[in-house]
């Protein structure tokens, strides 16, 4: 019994897809979004992977895009907190909801 | 066995994820996020791309997560105990939280790839000593071929490589401009 249904891959994807997409409109804190679209990216990660597993198709597509999807996710946590730190050395705040130069 | 251990790591994820989204200290919630990290790479494991995990636990435990405790560390004084973590709208985001999980559950068990008996994943067998990388294998679970489909001109991967060295440039050099501390 060595073997698991790939609808389970895709349900633990879906949980954790809802519980990041939960952290990223509930909390205030800036990182704290950050890390919220972390947990979505790698719930995307563990879809990928499990399609290219389960399909046993001679290519390898999904991991592919799984390095892409690293990558950037890599580059945007950096720009991202760069451009934190420089909002909190202006304004003393990290909060999503006072950060409103941009409203028209 | 390893079905234990695969739902074992399922909830070590989900729990921690949750407890991500909705600790109040910054430094636990990304403390938790590393764990999620190092149970979604097992994950990767479970499904045989040991490469793959192993770069997810260097670029995501290793990097990402200690860059998020950096930014904790230099935004240190918002977080004392009274301010509230949680924004005005936490109804609305139980509500689109749980839609979104709601349809994309009833989406993937009336999907058509899924009717008729349950596909599974088979775990490896163990085999003894892996086969030295041939240049035409294109095994699942082979860096050689990983490298090679990522570089090779006829399989049009080629330019988005390129392209994301070029991004990654990009933000490494926007990251130092925007966090420097102007001249005043």
């Amino acid at each position: 019994m060595n073997s698991i249904p790939v609808l389970h891959f895709l349900y633990l994807s879906i949980i954790l897809f809802s519980i990041g997409l939960f952290g990223v409109l509930i909390r205030k804190n800036a990182i704290s979004v950050l890390m919220g679209v972390e947990l979505m990216l790698n719930a995307v990660n563990i879809n990928y992977l499990a399609f290219a597993k389960y399909w046993n198709w001679n290519t390898l597509t999904g991991p592919v895009f799984v390095v892409f999807v690293i990558t950037i996710a890599a580059a945007e946590a950096a720009v991202a907190l760069a451009i934190i730190i420089s909002i909190y050395r202006q304004m003393k705040s990290t909060n999503v909801d006072e950060v409103h130069y941009l409203r028209g | 066995m390893a079905n234990t251990i695969f739902y074992l790591i399922a909830g070590i994820i989900i729990c921690s994820a949750f407890l991500v989204v909705t600790l109040r200290n910054l430094f636990h919630c990304a403390l938790f996020l590393a764990l999620a990290m190092f149970g979604v790479s097992g994950v990767f494991l479970f499904l045989n791309f040991e490469f793959l995990a192993i770069v997810q636990v260097l670029i995501y435990v290793g990097a990402v997560t200690v860059l998020i405790i950096f930014g904790i560390m230099l935004t240190r004084n918002v977080m004392d105990d009274k301010t509230r973590v949680l924004n005005k709208q936490v109804f609305l985001a139980i509500i689109a939280a749980a839609a979104v999980m709601t349809i994309s559950f009833s989406a993937v068990g009336k999907s058509v790839f899924f009717e008729g008996d349950h596909p599974t994943i088979t775990m490896a067998e163990t085999s003894a000593a892996p086969d030295p990388p041939k240049p035409s294998s294109l095994g699942q679970n082979d860096v050689y071929a990983l490298g090679l489909e990522l570089i090779r001109p006829e399989k049009g991967y080629a330019f988005s490589f390129e392209f994301v060295s070029v991004l990654l440039l990009s933000a490494l050099v926007g990251a130092i401009v925007v966090a420097r501390k102007e001249k005043s």
